[in-house]
């Protein structure tokens, strides 16, 4: 295992620029839509020559943009995560939202997995049937109609007609709870977004299984498989479908990352407390530090789930060596 | 010398979104212990859908559309996925055309071996995987227990087609099917794997049909040959007997498009090339590439005439002309 060891150092070095050219163009640009110390300034009714100048201290903009970008990186890589303008620190409010997107995120894609891998293999073994294209143009339509319009259809019908489920949050913060209790408040919370989320990654991973299904039932091991009298589930679920599965698993890894990113229509659509809507109220209020945090930690798990991605990959394919 | 295999009036169509392809039309051919046959022709000619058809693994949208299918004198009813599945591996073995491609690459060689072991015979595991090591030693590939932990793409690819053939004899079959069994490798390995063809079919008393369209392994190989052509029969003879007296044309082109060392004689390659089976040639299907053509060839339809001495040839004009191999 001490290649595997090398193999994860090497790539983790590889990640370093990657990280280093993501960081500058973040701070860049985050400096270029404006000047913290004016922002903060108008939330203040009066200010003296004084305090301003101590904002300025605070946030270094005496100082050229190069040291700021190194006085930031350096706190960055210690875990300060900065101020945000408004609200105090930004580290120990986003493990919570984190936290918020994961609960809906995982939940989508164990669902997806589940739904979307079997689907995509009845489709490609009944291929130019009536279910498969029933299904297949069910998949187009899960994958062309935007995330929010289908939200905001879904909470029209079923929070506003139809009373039966919450239309934002992910809790109720006072009584009376749905469902009665606060844990079945959550998951009544959860029902809509976790439903868009998962339609639209199922006609996503359907597709892929379909088409990766197609191109493995034509090879010759399949036919000798049957050929040599294994059953056709055999055939089907052992020897095809790991030879499909491969490339699907190595997409959904590589998505990862970006899923912790949450989904910023969805999640804004049910105003979901999670990653994805902190950055989209973090943009539009120039909350810059807290935007600036939000987009390395992304970067990071990016970065992370696509070495581990690699990882995976060469477990599941003997063919593929980590040298 | 018993009948192993009987097709009788085989037709297998693919339905496709431009037509019906007539893959296979109207073919007919006996296997008989201890006589290996040869099924020949160009690509394209039916061969391998031929005896996949006879295994009733026929892929969508391939479908047998009629005929008959008998092994030691049975009917088997190629509707039934469950009475297929017990001459696929069990009685019949086939080994595909390309090495390269026909293991699964994700699994071992014991695995692949021993799951097809335990499909056809009820051993434990541990039994499967023994078994799986005396089959490798039977291929002859060396250092066997170490080979059923390797996976397919660490092996070269004369190994490759030994351990194909291995688990097509997992099943104990009495017919194998070797399917272009050597295309696909260099020439020195080509040797090597029909040797061993040559020795399973001797040692483990079991028939053969070899499906190629190398005339020269042919004539290695086979006592008897059916040529196909374009999804029907032109001739079936004994092997001795084609190379000798050609009766069909298309059999004659495809010993002159062979080039010999005995004689120096050009290599004569057949013009044009397989029609489309969506909408073949009316008449007979070779015509249109058939040196010997008269109107009669494209109008009617040749039968499989029975010419006496177990020959049969599908040819109205068979009698008149004198096929030749060029000297």
């Amino acid at each position: 295992m001490g290649s595997l060891l090398n193999y994860v150092i090497r790539r983790a070095l590889f990640a370093i620029p990657v990280f280093l050219a993501v960081s500058i163009l973040t701070f860049l640009i985050t400096n270029a839509a404006g000047d913290p110390v004016n922002i903060v300034r108008l939330g203040i009714r009066s200010i003296t020559a004084a305090q301003l100048e101590q904002l300025r201290l605070f946030f270094h903009t005496n100082e050229p943009v190069y040291i700021r970008y190194f006085y930031w990186l350096s706190d960055f890589l210690r875990g300060n995560l900065g101020q945000s303008l408004y609200t105090g620190s930004v580290a120990s409010r986003i493990i919570p939202w984190i936290g918020t997107t994961l609960e809906l995120q995982i939940p989508a894609l164990l669902l997806a997995l589940g739904i979307g891998i079997p689907i995509g293999v009845y489709s490609a073994k009944h291929q130019y049937s009536k279910g498969d294209y029933t299904i297949t143009t069910a998949a187009i339509f899960g994958i062309s109609m935007p995330t929010f319009w289908i939200g905001i259809m879904l909470i029209i019908v079923f929070s506003y007609y139809l009373p039966w489920l919450p239309a934002y949050g992910a809790y109720s913060a006072y009584p009376p709870y749905w469902w009665g209790s606060p844990f079945l408040d959550a998951i009544a919370h959860l029902i809509l977004p976790l439903s868009v989320l998962t339609l639209v990654s199922v006609a996503t991973i359907t597709r892929l299984t379909r088409v990766n299904m197609l191109e493995v039932l034509r090879q010759d091991y399949i036919l000798a498989g049957r050929a040599s009298g294994l059953s056709e589930w055999k055939v089907t679920y052992k020897h095809a479908l790991k030879n499909a599965i491969t490339p699907v698993l190595t997409i959904v890894g590589l998505s990862f990352g970006t899923l912790l990113a949450g989904a910023p229509a969805l999640e804004t659509t049910f105003s979901w407390p999670g990653l994805g809507f902190a950055f989209v109220r973090a943009a539009s209020t120039l909350d810059l530090p807290t935007v600036q945090a939000i987009i390395m930690i992304i970067t990071l798990m990016v970065l992370a789930a696509n070495i581990l991605t690699d990882l995976a990959y060469a477990f599941l394919d003997p063919r593929v060596r980590i040298t | 010398m018993g009948e192993l295999l009987r097709v009788e009036n085989l037709r297998t169509y693919f339905f496709t979104e431009a037509g019906v392809v007539k893959a296979v039309d109207d073919v007919s051919f006996v296997v008989n212990e201890g006589e290996p046959l040869g099924l020949v022709g160009e690509s394209g000619s039916g061969k391998t859908v031929t005896v996949l058809s006879a295994m009733g693994i026929v892929t969508k949208p391939g479908r047998i559309v009629s005929g008959k299918i008998f092994f030691r004198g049975q009917e088997l009813d190629h509707a039934s996925e469950n009475e297929m599945r017990k001459i696929r591996g069990k009685k019949i073995g086939y080994v595909s055309q390309d090495p390269n491609s026909s293991l699964d690459p994700l699994y071992t060689i014991g695995n692949q071996l021993q799951e097809v072991i335990r499909t056809h015979f009820e051993v434990s595991k541990d039994e499967g995987w023994d078994r799986g090591i005396k089959l490798l030693k039977l291929v002859g590939i060396p250092e066997a227990e170490t080979r059923m932990k390797s996976f397919p793409h660490e092996l070269s690819g004369g190994m490759r087609q030994r351990v194909a053939i291995a688990r097509a004899l997992a099943g104990e079959p009495e017919l194998l099917v070797a399917d272009e069994p050597t295309t696909n490798l260099d020439v020195t390995i080509q040797a090597q794997v029909l040797e061993l063809l040559k020795t399973l079919e001797k040692d483990l008393q079991m028939s053969l049909i070899l499906i190629t369209h190398d005339m020269g392994l042919i004539a290695e190989m086979t006592d008897r040959v059916v040529v196909l052509y374009a999804g029907k029969v032109a001739e079936e003879a004994s092997t001795h007997e084609l190379f000798q007296t050609p009766r069909h044309p298309y059999s004659a082109a495809l010993l002159n498009s062979v080039p010999r060392l005995d004689r120096k004689a050009a290599l004569v390659p057949i013009g044009g090339g397989i029609p489309n089976l969506i909408t073949p040639p009316n008449g007979c299907r070779f015509h249109p590439r058939c040196a010997f053509t008269k109107q009669v060839c494209m109008d009617q339809i040749p039968p499989l005439e029975d010419i006496g001495g177990r020959r049969a040839v599908s040819c109205h004009r068979w009698k008149e002309i004198e096929l030749r191999r060029n000297v």
